[in-house]
């Protein structure tokens, strides 16, 4: 969706520290050369499909949409994804950027994790510096994630400062970058932040929607009359739902984390109920969790990914204009989702995507059978084993980490024996 | 004539040596804490003192300013409030003058206009939003110009010679020059890092506004490269971590040190 001048209604615009404003021009502008030049795209193409395997399949699930009795029920597997997630869309197309501008070195916040693996697999892959914000509650949540990244030789710092969540890092990203943007590039994961940012991620994001018009044409011969995803900080939903921007037939609904309850701090509700208010934080002006002083406020959902205090000036604007509507979900009502799914399709759906699933299946009784809905399944569930498994009350679980974890550290393994294997490999690796 | 301008330029810092500029921030570590703190260095005879509204996400600020914001927050402090409480100060201090610097949400939150018109009914003189691009100014220059406040605008060591006329050109009362890159609070010496010299000399040539120069500075020797380049010397973070070391007391000494000027 084109911007005026960074503007989307009264949303968007760059409201970033001055020592940052040359480098937000050269992103700026180096973007709008990247998406005219045919070899930037050509490239952007067989990255997306040669690495991270795209186009993702449009998967009719035919159990769930006899078990639900109304409309035909398709998922977009955007967990098939490398890194399974969504994230990668955006992630490779700006790391072809950063390689355009000539920087050596990438900075990103991330919530859930998601986009700080997607950010650290890419930047191995370009030979780039990585470094990763992440609020020290998520890095506690999502502790498989962190592995990963540093295993990836990303330099993974916990925030503690705030409410050691996403905002908190994306601040701690955004000082990071006040001194660093010389030879660093902020490498934002969703479609937030100052102009160019929100267009930049929602058009590396837009491939998703491309390809549900051509698979659901091919596959059942009209467009979807429905699309659903859920809406964190937007980058999915507005990679599903831009292509369809002017086909005035497809209704989209986008879901927000409705958490554990409407009181401020227990869910991430922006958009409904006014819970949220126009403010302008972080680079932008959206609408934000906050109180009559203008202070941003905690939020809470089971879905890390979802736990943020802003929304894309994007979604927003296409919230107020009624483009958009929104609904949401809560922690019991996506858990219940995400078992169905896995019953009823074999799936394992990403507690994020889960609230797009928990609307969808409410709302897809509801309609006829010869209409069509397209749900976002934007991540895959694996990384969320240890909620899942504590939500679902598993009673094995609990055991299972208690052995493993005696094991752990009575293994009879060489201590010295990882340590010097990792040297070993990193010796190779520099010589 | 901007007030402000009057009265720097009628001190004469350009011969002599900078001015102070000290930073509080409202409400650290309460709000009674933070008014005492500014009393005193009022009382000090500093001529200008920025008070920073507090604001939960400052991305402009180093570990400093940002832990000691979030402190702040706990005692919930009211925009409304912190006018009249600084209003007031501002009345028992009149040899100096008072500035108010917030980022943009709290301000946008009580109204950008209503803002800059009470700010100045309670006579401080200028106002500071490190968020607000002066692109996206149109309704606060108006309303600076109607109530007769300052904005001041900073002016950043990479910034392009165009965007330095564009603002500098558009300055009243002062120029706020950051004189390194990054946040608020990292160490640096003044003049290793760049042409400290060229880069005010640049501005000067757009501007006849007196300049402030901040970020980093923690010692009589930086303050003392100053003399005859700028106006206005600004301690931010240095006398905030004197102040969480020593308190009140060792506050005061850091400042007699930086600006002998004061006692």
């Amino acid at each position: 969706m084109k911007s005026e001048n960074g503007f989307y209604g009264q949303y968007g615009g760059s409201y970033i520290p001055e020592i940052l404003y040359s480098s937000q021009q050269q992103i700026l502008t180096t973007f709008e050369e990247a998406k005219n030049d045919p070899s930037f795209v050509a490239e952007l193409h067989k990255q997306w499909q040669q690495y991270s395997g795209r186009p993702t399949p449009l998967t009719h699930c035919e159990n769930l949409t006899q078990h639900l009795g109304g409309a035909q029920v398709y998922l977009k597997r955007e967990d098939l994804n490398h890194s399974g997630a969504h994230k990668m869309n955006n992630v490779i197309g700006q790391g072809l950027l950063v390689k355009r501008m000539g920087k050596k070195r990438v900075i990103a916040e991330t919530g859930a994790g998601q986009h700080g693996i997607a950010t650290a697999l890419v930047a191995s892959r370009l030979g780039l510096e990585c470094t990763i914000y992440m609020g020290a509650k998520d890095v506690a949540r999502q502790y498989p994630n962190v592995f990963w990244m540093r295993q990836l030789g990303a330099t993974v710092i916990p925030v503690k400062t705030g409410s050691q969540t996403l905002r908190d890092a994306l601040d701690e990203a955004l000082r990071d970058w006040s001194s660093s943007y010389e030879d660093s590039h902020y490498l934002i994961g969703t479609a937030c932040g100052c102009a160019p940012f929100p267009e930049m991620v929602t058009y590396f994001q837009s491939v998703i929607g491309q390809e549900v018009q051509r698979q659901s044409l091919a596959q059942f011969d009209q467009l979807p009359d429905r699309l659903y995803a859920c809406v964190g900080g937007g980058s999915n939903a507005l990679g599903l739902f831009t292509p369809f921007l002017e086909d005035k037939e497809v209704e989209m609904v986008g879901v927000e984390a409705a958490g554990r309850g409407m009181d401020m701090g227990d869910h991430s509700i922006r958009l409904s109920h006014n819970l949220g208010q126009a403010g302008i934080a972080q680079g932008f002006a959206s609408v934000f969790l906050q109180d009559d002083q203008g202070q941003l406020q905690e939020t809470h959902s089971i879905a890390a990914g979802l736990d943020y205090v802003g929304v894309s000036p994007i979604v927003a604007h296409l919230a107020e204009t009624q483009r958009v509507r929104m609904s949401y979900a809560n922690d019991e009502e996506v858990l219940a989702a995400c078992s169905l799914l896995l019953q009823k399709e074999g799936i394992i759906p990403a507690l994020e995507s889960s609230h797009a699933l928990a609307v969808a299946f409410k709302e897809a009784a509801d309609m006829r059978p010869d209409q069509h809905i397209v749900i976002n399944l934007s991540g895959r569930g694996d990384k969320d084993i240890f909620n899942v498994a504590k939500a679902f009350d598993d009673k094995e679980f609990a055991p299972f980490l208690e052995d493993y974890l005696k094991n752990y550290h009575e293994s009879d393994v060489n201590p010295n024996l990882s340590k010097n294997l990792s040297q070993d490999l990193s010796k190779e690796i520099s010589a | 004539m901007s007030q402000l301008a009057n009265f720097i330029n009628a001190k004469q810092p350009l011969t002599s040596q900078p001015l102070a500029m000290t930073h509080v921030i409202y409400g650290y570590p309460s709000i009674g804490a933070s008014l005492e703190w500014m009393q005193t260095l009022l009382e000090m005879g500093v001529e200008t003192l920025e008070v920073q509204f507090p604001f939960s996400d400052p991305v402009a600020d180093g570990p400093s300013i940002v832990q000691a914001c979030h402190k702040a927050l706990e005692s919930e402090p009211k925009m409304q409030q912190c006018l009249a409480d600084l209003g007031r100060l501002g009345r028992d201090y009149p040899n100096s003058k008072i500035l108010l610097m917030s980022y943009l949400n709290p301000v946008y939150r009580f109204g950008i206009t209503k803002l800059v018109k009470e700010a100045a009914e309670q006579g401080l003189t200028g106002l500071i939003l490190p968020d607000l691009p002066i692109e996206h100014a149109t309704e606060y220059q108006a309303a600076c110009v109607e109530y007769n406040l300052d904005a001041i605008w900073l002016i950043t060591p990479n910034m392009p010679k165009e965007r330095i006329k564009q603002i500098a050109g558009q300055a009243t009362g002062m120029l706020y020059c950051v004189s390194r890159s990054g946040v608020t609070g990292q160490k640096s010496s003044l003049q290793t890092e760049f042409d400290l010299v060229a880069y005010l000399a640049e501005i000067r040539q757009h501007t006849d506004v007196p300049l402030a120069v901040g970020f980093g500075i923690r010692s009589p020797e930086q303050v003392a490269e100053l003399t005859g380049l700028a106006d206005i010397a600004i301690v931010g973070s240095a006398l905030l971590d004197t102040y969480n070391q020593g308190g009140i007391a060792s506050g005061k000494a850091l400042v007699a040190k930086l600006f002998p000027q004061l006692t």
